[in-house]
């Protein structure tokens, strides 16, 4: 089972980069996956993981701009969410249930998730709550559980939080400051910038590069464009260019 | 190179940050030697000019004023067309010593390009001001090349100049000691072995090796053109550019610039031997707690156009009377050449048609004088800039630029410099969408049209609120139409906005009269070309053919009707008019301007408008047989309110905000868009909105109003 097409019509190792990129990016501090680390991660070469991206973000489930910060696309988060969502219900069975050990319950996830379908992951999902929720009671356990089974949709509220626990999506949007968020009067210290094309340059040119300690001044009656300070040179930038200048809060007069 | 021929002439360019005084050195270096054109193509200006020293011919070109040489905007590229197709003898770097950091990564930008820089630390002054103190002499042992200190607006320290570019000329320096750390050294290296192969760009090869590492389209596209050596240098850059991004893990365009920095900090740590305190913007950023400030900035900026506008048409009056009373002498001194009551062609070929046509237009010239003086104010001190930021919110929501604001502003003017104002815009859909809503900005040329109708329509009390009404009108018009345009034909992304914003600055008498002279004499000669031509024309027209027999002689001979000599003339003239060319227009038009509540007279007079607006006036009095009128004509203006209704009038003026722009206008669309297309499309366009609108008013009124 190396390169199966699945229900979600990715191949498994697209599948892999996926989840890979949404690690990668929480782990992160801005919500982005470098190519380097994507490589070293699944342990691969660069280029080929160059060519997997690019049909990534054929598909839409990535960005893939400028050749440098990865991010995923909503669908893509969607899709990532939903593979990592089954790698981790396979782990928790194999680690709670079966007691194997973190390693070997790892590695067999991994090379489960991509093949089994959304039903039988499904069941399994039911199995694992049922053991978790339903009592012990008198009877033939598979019976039990079977009736448990065909009385979900009246447990369902009562095996909400299991559910919940199970399927809750990894956090990707970490708070990441950005220039908009600074108060007139605060300052920051430029981390990123992550507009593209255009407006990428004009801030680069205007000297808006990593490590650049900004201060908001002020912002325009309308609430944009803002005003800000740095290097003793004043700009004006519209909403959505102060939001693509991600920042760290630093502390300062004024 | 370096000759001692006295003969020679050397070439050299100035380049340099917007807002960094760079034409200002221009302007002092070149004083009045100097003409101001067009790139060929495109929408910037091209300025060029010359000095002498120890008699050495020097020729400058002022190069746009650029953030950096990379290829986004026209300006960019311009400027790299010049620094790369041209082998200047020396490069002026002009920079603002307040903005030292940024500004040397422009000149790290131009060394690469092999030029023969002198850098030219301007205003000096402030930074002298903010405590900043550059180690000059280390900076020049550093660089290699001529550095020296100037004040742009106060002429200072240009003999020093003048004397580096000599020396720059003499003892050439083209090869920099700019060094990007050894991994971008390395890719450049590699980059530029093919590229030797390709014969070009010799001096600026790594200049180019670096556009190309940084997959810039506009060298990309060049460079491979250049056969199989050129297609090599690419793919070579697009590997090496693969190398550094993932053992790097920063995008190259990101690495670069931080390379850049990292050279300019370098250099900055041994020059600099003090910072400048942080208080140096103390005054210009207490201005701006008042003029940018949240709450009060809005009203303070209301009040500020409010000033320049009374000041232009207030302050404006009497001298525009002296003009209008000078050539109404100039009509009687020429006439008195004939005898009186002659009927010669010449006698109103100049009276009526150049004298009248020509002089209607110049009476404005205290008006677009004091306005530009105005608007040149607002831009030297800096507060254009600010009020962009107050309006880019707004102006935004329309699809436009804060930025696109002055030239609007500019339109109640008029829209000829209006349009010319729409270069400070980058992005060619923001200047194209400014460009075509201009008109209907209530320009200085309507204003004799409201002057005239107001007061024939409306009772003393509704006309300040009228003709603040039509002013408010036009504006509205404007943003809705921008709005729809970048809907429509004009969709797309929106440039960068991202502007500096500069200190407040004094600015100078001489550069500000300079600014309002070049516009003001922009308009003169409209008025001495267009006009003048479409005057005789319009004269023309109006004129002939000739009639011989009156209906109303036959009249007063049947005994049918019992007129006074002066009616019978009016009758006689008005019987002329409706004969001429001009009259059969106006007639055959008639009954597609019917439903807007117009006769054949208003139709006339709307094509005489075309040549431009104010002509309307006098083409009124023309019909109505009134001799000479213009918009103070209590005669027209009685005659008008006998003869049409107040809703006529309100139509009317709906249609004559919102109708085809002049005829200049839409040859000053044609050059700054550099197409027919856009300025046939502004002349329908507009044309069909007055229609619709003058329609819609005048059918609607008459259903509440009868």
């Amino acid at each position: 089972m190396t390169v199966t097409s699945n229900e979600s019509g990715l191949s498994e190792s697209l599948e892999d980069y996926l989840e890979t990129i949404l690690l990668l990016s929480s782990k992160s501090e801005h919500a982005f996956a470098r190519v380097r680390d994507i490589a070293s991660a699944r342990n691969v070469s660069a280029a080929s993981v160059s060519s997997a991206l690019k049909r990534l973000a054929d598909m839409g489930l990535v960005n893939y701009v400028q050749r440098e910060y990865i991010t995923l696309t909503p669908k893509g988060r969607d899709a990532a969410n939903r593979v990592y969502a089954r790698h981790r219900i396979l782990t928790r069975f194999f680690r709670e249930i079966l007691d194997l050990p973190l390693e070997t319950a790892e590695r067999d996830a991994c090379s489960m998730e991509h093949s089994l379908s959304q039903q039988t992951m499904d069941r399994l999902v039911r199995f694992f709550e049922f053991l978790s929720v339903s009592p012990p009671g008198p009877g033939n356990f598979v019976e039990l559980f079977h009736k448990y089974l065909f009385a979900h949709d009246k447990l369902a509220e009562k095996t909400q939080p299991v559910r919940q626990a199970l399927d809750k999506p990894v956090k990707v949007e970490r708070e990441s400051l950005t220039v908009y968020d600074l108060k007139p009067g605060e300052f920051g210290k430029v981390t990123k910038v992550t507009a593209s094309g255009a407006i990428r340059q004009r801030l680069i040119d205007m000297g808006v590069i990593p490590g650049t300690r900004v201060k908001m001044e002020r912002l325009a009656p309308a609430g944009e464009p803002v005003w800000i300070v740095l290097d003793g040179i004043h700009l004006s930038l519209r909403r959505h260019e102060a939001e693509a200048v991600l920042i760290e809060q630093e502390s300062g007069r004024d | 190179m370096p000759s001692e021929n006295k003969n020679q002439v050397y070439r050299i360019a100035l380049a340099g940050n917007p807002n960094s005084g760079k034409t200002t050195i221009f302007n002092a270096l070149t004083g009045a030697h100097q003409h101001v054109g067009n790139y060929p193509g495109v929408t910037v200006e091209r300025r060029a000019g010359e000095f002498t020293i120890k008699g050495h011919k020097v020729q400058v070109v002022d190069l746009p004023g650029t953030y950096s040489l990379s290829s986004y905007s026209p300006e960019e590229k311009i400027a790299q067309e010049e620094l790369l197709g041209n082998r200047f003898d020396a490069v002026v770097v002009v920079v603002d010593s307040l903005a030292l950091r940024r500004s040397l990564v422009f000149l790290a930008q131009i060394m690469q390009t092999g030029a023969n820089p002198v850098l030219c630390l301007n205003m000096s002054d402030e930074a002298d001001k903010a405590g900043l103190r550059i180690d000059v002499p280390q900076l020049r042992k550093l660089l290699g090349f001529p550095v020296v200190r100037t004040v742009g607006h106060k002429a200072s320290g240009l003999d020093h100049l003048r004397q580096a570019i000599l020396e720059a000329i003499k003892h050439p320096v083209r090869k920099s000691r700019l060094v990007l750390g050894r991994r971008m050294e390395d890719a450049i290296v590699r980059v530029c072995k093919p590229l030797q192969d390709t014969g070009q760009y010799r001096n600026a090869i790594k200049w180019v090796a670096t556009r190309l590492l940084v997959d810039d389209d506009y060298f990309v596209q060049r460079v491979r053109m250049m056969g199989q050596a050129g297609i090599e240098a690419v793919s070579m850059a697009a590997q090496e550019r693969q190398r550094i991004e993932s053992d790097t893990g920063i995008d190259i365009r990101m690495f670069l610039s931080q390379r850049y920095y990292g050279f300019v900090d370098g250099l900055l740590a041994e020059v600099i031997t003090r910072h400048p305190n942080d208080n140096a913007r103390a005054v210009s950023n207490a201005i701006d707690r008042v003029l940018a400030n949240r709450i009060m900035g809005f009203p303070i900026f209301i009040v500020i156009l409010y000033g320049i506008f009374w000041l232009t048409f207030t302050a404006g009056a009497p001298p525009m009377e002296w003009i209008a009373s000078g050539f109404s002498l100039l009509g009687h001194w020429i006439s008195g050449f004939w005898p009186a009551g002659s009927h010669s062609a010449l006698k109103s070929l100049l009276v009526d048609g150049i004298i009248g046509g020509v002089g209607g237009v110049l009476v404005f010239v205290p008006n677009i004088l004091l306005l530009f003086f105005g608007l040149a104010l607002l831009e030297d001190t800096g507060y254009m800039a600010r009020a962009a930021f107050l309006m880019d919110r707004i102006m935004h929501k329309f699809g436009l630029h804060g930025q696109s604001f002055i030239p609007m502003i500019t339109g109640f003017g008029c829209s000829v410099p209006a349009i010319m104002a729409t270069r400070t815009l980058e992005n060619e859909r923001d200047r194209l969408t400014t460009m075509m809503v201009i008109p209907l900005m209530s320009c200085g040329a309507r204003l004799p049209i409201w002057m005239l109708l107001i007061p024939a329509f409306f009772p003393q009390v509704w006309r300040a609120p009228m003709l603040f009404f039509i002013y408010a009108f036009g504006v509205i018009m404007a943003l809705l139409m921008a709005k729809l345009l970048r809907k429509t034909v004009l969709k797309g992304d929106d440039a960068p906005f991202v502007m500096e914003l500069p200190p407040y600055r004094m600015p100078t008498l001489k550069a500000v009269l300079m600014k309002m002279w070049e516009e003001t004499w922009m308009y003169i000669k409209k008025a001495g070309t267009i006009i003048l031509g479409v005057s005789i024309v319009m004269w023309f027209i109006s004129s002939y053919p000739k009639k011989h027999h009156y209906v109303v002689d036959r009249e007063v001979a049947a005994g049918t009707v019992h007129l006074s000599q002066a009616e019978i003339r009016h009758r006689r003239a008005a019987e002329d008019l409706s004969y001429s060319i001009a009259g059969r227009i106006g007639r055959f038009l008639e009954p597609a301007i019917r439903p807007l509540g117009f006769d054949w007279r208003i139709g006339t007079a709307i094509i005489g408008a075309f040549a431009a607006k104010e002509v309307f006036v006098s083409q009124m009095g023309i019909i109505y047989s009134l001799g000479e009128t213009n918009e103070h004509s209590k005669g027209l203006r009685s005659t008008l309110a006998h003869e049409y209704s107040p809703l006529v009038g309100f139509s009317l003026m709906l249609f004559m905000l919102l109708t085809a722009p002049c005829m200049a206008t839409v040859a000053a669309t044609r050059k700054e868009s550099g197409s027919w297309r856009w300025a046939l499309f502004q002349l329908f366009g507009l044309t069909a909105l007055a229609y619709t609108v003058s329609l819609v008013v005048y059918q609607v009124g008459r259903l509440f109003l009868t």
